[in-house]
């Protein structure tokens, strides 16, 4: 069976990925992502929920030629959005079942 | 191999200058960006459009396909590149180059791809031809019940593999083990499953995308689940015990006297797991009347009316 992992270390998030350190601590700065466990660097680990958003911010600053005010905003309204799409999801399906029989 | 007009992908003439070409890629990205627009065609076109302005930003490349544009890409019957052409030397970018276009690496070989204007990339191996393979990402239906304890799964997928040159589909198997207390648009890293490394890179990732499949009795609300529970006009004025389903059996439910449409009971504990408990089942009440109505039930309902002065609009009465 495959291993599967939950968690990845700072080193592990960056390297292969050639994401710099500096980018991912802009990122925790901005609260795009938040290690799970760890108090430095070294023993810094993440969620994959944080990596996936982590990658996204990493792609719109490079291909988007924008700063990271702007790459934390975008991934903030993207997440709000996500959020409202599931809520908005689960209350119309809520009100097909209140309605009908 | 099809000649592509940077210009035209662009919508830009041949003489633009930098600042416009800059100007037109960003409101482009923005609109093509995957990552802000989920139309099925968008990664594709936003692929193009990089790919245009990698070249066109930098005035070497841009002066070598304009060359090329100008001797080949009119050729009737597309481009054909002979191997011959010069590259100009100095266009010093680094890469991370699997996705490249074929036309982009036909005209500019290894010579990197940013996919934009910050360099992502940290490691100078464009000389060793060293590079992660790609990540893939799949998604994994699962099911609410599958949730409450750890389970696993096999999966197919395909994933793209560069063998002889050629980009080629390559089908795999995997037997996963999906931790109990998953939730939906969680991740799960199968640590190199997805594409193959180049060089002596290692294997990209395979990312593991969980989706709740939509319940038949239940929505998903954070950790709890939310039932309609339907109950007959009678029960819920006198109040019942009550069967009701929950995602790990059946358990009596106690409909309190006078209750309403609407209302909500909370049962502790019968929701999703968390890394820390579990959430809850909050039934909702619907107060349903039977399908038909005999002579007998009008009867009765008549000499309740009769008997009963509760008008339900009384605060539109004013």
């Amino acid at each position: 069976m495959s291993e599967t992992i939950l968690y990845i270390s700072f080193e592990e998030l960056c390297e292969p990925e050639a994401i710099k350190h500096e980018w991912v601590l802009e990122l925790i700065d901005y609260g795009i992502a938040t290690p799970v466990t760890g108090s430095s660097e070294k023993d810094w680990y993440f969620d994959m929920s944080s990596v996936v958003w982590l990658k996204k911010a990493v792609r719109l600053y490079c291909e988007l030629e924008i700063d990271w005010v702007a790459v934390a905003l975008i991934i903030e309204l993207l997440k709000q959005k996500q959020a409202l799409a599931q809520e908005n999801q689960s209350l119309q399906s809520q009100l097909k079942r209140f309605h009908h029989a | 191999m099809e000649f592509k007009d940077y210009y035209q992908i662009l919508g830009l003439k041949e003489d633009a200058e930098l600042k416009e070409i800059k100007r037109t890629y960003r409101k482009l990205a923005l609109k093509l960006h995957p990552d802000v627009n989920p139309e099925a065609d968008a990664s594709e076109k936003f692929k193009e459009v990089a790919e245009a302005y990698e070249v066109l930003k930098d005035p070497k490349r841009r002066a070598e396909y304009d060359e090329l544009r100008k001797y080949g890409g009119s050729r009737a019957g597309g481009f054909n590149d002979t191997g011959n052409w010069q590259h100009a030397e100095g266009a010093d970018h680094e890469h991370n180059n699997a996705d490249f276009a074929d036309f982009f690496h036909s005209v500019f070989g290894d010579r990197g791809f940013t996919q934009g204007g910050a360099q992502h990339s940290t490691g100078h191996r464009s000389h060793q031809h060293v590079y992660k393979g790609q990540d893939a990402e799949i998604e994994v239906p699962v099911f609410l019940e599958d949730t409450l304890a750890e389970s696993s799964k096999t999966i197919q997928f395909s994933i793209p593999a560069i063998e002889n040159g050629q980009v080629k589909q390559v089908s795999k198997t995997l037997k996963v083990k999906i931790p109990m207390g998953v939730s939906d648009n969680d991740r799960i890293r199968l640590k190199g499953q997805g594409g193959p490394g180049h060089g002596d890179g290692p294997n990209g990732d395979l990312y593991l995308h969980i989706r709740l499949v939509p319940h038949p009795l239940f929505d998903v609300q954070g950790h709890d689940v939310i039932i309609s529970i339907p109950i007959s006009p009678w029960e819920a004025a006198l109040g019942a015990s009550i069967t009701v389903p929950t995602l790990s059996g059946k358990i009596k439910l106690n409909v309190k006297p006078n209750s309403n449409s609407g209302q909500k009971m909370r049962v502790k504990g019968k929701g999703l797991k968390t890394k820390v408990g579990s959430g809850d089942m909050i039934a909702v009440l619907k107060i349903v009347l039977p399908a038909q109505i005999s002579e007998d039930d009008k009867v009765l309902w008549q000499q309740f009316k009769d008997k009963n002065a509760f008008n339900p609009r009384n605060q539109w009465s004013d």
